[in-house]
């Protein structure tokens, strides 16, 4: 193949995807357009979950490369150049996650339409003591009142505006050190960047936890869990991981890192994997265990409607995606990459990454989705939103089209030369590139 | 009294003992051992040494503690002395999963370390290769094969010019002193 013709298709994936990204999103844009006409909460909470994938995944890039440089590794170097082009993806995602912080502005009355919370004149659950036939709002509930110093649009606006200069400021110095060495060779770059990450880490690790709380916690708003930043750390590494072992994977056989991603750095990534498999069930299962001694009903509501039908007590299909997670999310990966084999040969670990992201998918959707809808007629005043329904298709259109955004910038930063293909003036390549198991 | 242990070679370097690693793998001895004063990457593999079989002891182990734990909340809570404890069920998977999970982790470092004991068949107070005179070199600046009088190919002479012929120096048959 000739590099004339190479480039060009490179500049065909590069219009595919930002192609991609226009229809997916536009879709999903449609959806919040109608939404916000007919008052349905579907395609807000659809493109909720398509975007917060995304999102994981590149704030667990995030905390990976500065933890890579934290501890210094020898092994790291190699690795961490792919995952400074993934940071390349914030700021797109910082627009992607715009829309839904415009219309709880400027929403006007449907402004509480995905986070009730917002419009003090939205509907919500108040226990059966407090009914007196009519139904309660939002501005009446003492949970609120009292949260409201926290959670109120403005505060709200700006901790979203805060949380994500966070992660596009990091990732532009990660990425600055990082590139800029390569030209200058400097070494106190290499001290630049452990001081940048030593602070970021902290950082970063608060606006991630209450960047969690705001987004996807604040859904439920009169629930709480302090584990659900923990949760969302450890999901979001999971993911990353898992992209970073098929980005490398796939460079390493056809592309640019031929000969210097090796086996050692591939088991060292499983390792990880292995080792956030279990971190991530222990805070899962650590939330779901206090919560169930506890058992206090402004706790285990929430896991209440991801099990059966409130108002039957009947299992409803959220106890299947439930037990899936259990067996697939936890059970199986870890079962899996116990043993040495799964971890070296490169289709065994492809499989089980990928098995790893789809059922990443699937916890954000558990955690996201399913939530109350008030119906005054209903026996317990209220209906569980169940597994199927308009928001998976607005929240597929989001998926591929926020991923496509993603990819479309990472490829941008891969193919724009601004680094090598690896930090080759790094104080640590050479320990990297001749890293041994 | 004392019997033949094995023929031991020293070397200068660690790529001269690597190479001749290599070939003494390819000649097929199995009862043989490298000694360096440094870890020498890749070593290994140029022995022909598969992967350590203490994860086996460690995941039964993990296994048995598991099952144990599950074994002890079942006996006690539902079987021998049914107790209701804050409304939650005699016997559970949820409630008492830490029992399971600290014996789950207990055991498998249990297995670890006792299957690490039982494959290096430790303790062991003394080794015969301590009567070489050299031995503590090892520990030094020389690297150092044993090929054992166990091994199946072993032949007094023909080892002995085998262990020359791929660069070992002074030779010499480590006898184990028995009573």
């Amino acid at each position: 193949m000739s590099s004339a013709e190479s480039t060009e298709n490179k500049f065909d994936l590069s219009t595919k995807l930002l192609g991609g990204s226009f229809l997916g999103l536009g879709i999903g844009l449609i959806g919040l357009v109608t939404g916000l006409s007919s008052g349905e909460k579907e395609p807000f909470i659809g493109w909720l979950w398509g975007c917060a994938f995304w999102l994981s995944i590149a704030i667990g890039m995030l905390m990976l490369v500065m933890i890579f440089r934290v501890f210094n590794s020898q092994w790291t170097p190699v690795v961490r150049r792919q995952l400074e082009h993934g940071l390349a993806a914030f700021p797109w995602l910082a627009l992607c996650f715009a829309p839904l912080l415009l219309i709880a502005l400027f929403g006007g009355e449907n402004s509480g339409i995905l986070w009730s919370w917002v419009n003090p004149e939205s509907p919500t659950y108040a226990p059966p003591h407090l009914h007196n036939e009519e139904v309660s709002t939002v501005g009446d509930d003492v949970l609120h009142q009292k949260k409201s110093g926290y959670l109120n649009i403005y505060f709200f606006s700006f901790r979203l505006i805060l949380y994500f200069g966070i992660f596009c400021g990091l990732s532009h110095w990660m990425r600055k050190v990082s590139f800029t060495q390569d030209k200058d060779g400097d070494p106190n770059w290499t001290h630049l960047g452990l001081k940048i990450s030593a602070a970021g880490i902290p950082a970063a690790a608060l606006a991630l936890t209450f960047g969690a709380f705001d987004l996807f916690m604040s859904l439920e708003y009169q629930w709480f869990s302090t584990m659900y930043g923990v949760w969302f750390f450890a999901s979001g590494i999971r993911a990353a991981l898992a992209v970073t072992i098929i980005g490398c994977l796939y460079l390493s056989t056809k592309g640019s890192l031929k000969g210097l991603y090796k086996q050692a750095h591939q088991y060292d990534l499983a390792c990880l994997s292995l080792a956030f498999t279990v971190f991530w069930a222990y805070v899962s299962f650590s939330q779901y265990f206090l919560i169930y001694s506890a058992n206090i009903p402004e706790e285990t509501f929430w896991y209440t409607i991801r099990e059966i039908n409130p108002n039957t007590g009947e299992r409803s299909g959220w106890f299947w995606v439930s037990m899936g997670l259990i067996f697939g999310h936890f059970f199986f990966p870890f079962l899996y990459l116990l043993f040495y084999r799964n971890k070296i040969v490169g289709p065994r670990l492809i499989f089980i990454v990928c098995w790893i992201l789809v059922f990443h998918l699937l916890d954000l959707y558990w955690n996201i989705i399913p939530g109350r809808e008030i119906n005054p007629g209903a026996f317990i005043g209220y209906e569980a939103r169940g597994v199927w329904g308009t928001h998976l298709f607005w929240g597929l259109a989001t998926l591929v089209g926020a991923g496509c955004l993603c990819a479309w910038a990472v490829l941008r930063s891969f193919q724009s030369k601004v680094a090598e293909d690896i930090p080759i003036r790094d104080p640590r390549i050479l320990d990297s590139i001749n890293y041994h198991e | 009294m004392d019997i033949k242990y094995g023929l031991a070679a020293t070397f200068n370097s660690a790529k001269d003992l690597y190479d001749a690693a290599g070939k003494i793998r390819e000649e097929g001895f199995t009862n043989w051992e490298c000694y360096t004063p440094i870890p020498v990457h890749g070593l290994d593999a140029q022995m022909g040494v598969g992967r350590s079989k203490v994860p086996c002891f460690t995941l039964a182990g993990g296994v048995t503690g598991f099952f144990t734990g599950m074994l002890i909340v079942w006996y006690m809570n539902s079987f021998d002395y049914p107790l209701i404890v804050g409304g939650k069920p005699y016997f559970s998977p949820i409630f008492p999963f830490p029992v399971y999970y600290e014996l789950t982790i207990l055991f498998a470092a249990f297995g670890t370390l006792f299957g690490m004991f039982f494959l290096n068949r430790l303790p062991q107070h003394n080794h015969p290769t301590f009567e070489h005179p050299h031995f503590g070199r090892t520990g030094d600046d020389k690297f150092m094969i044993v090929i054992e009088v166990e091994d199946p190919k072993f032949d007094d002479e023909e080892t002995q010019d085998f262990l020359k012929k791929v660069g070992g120096k002074s030779v010499t048959m480590i006898r184990e002193p028995i009573d």
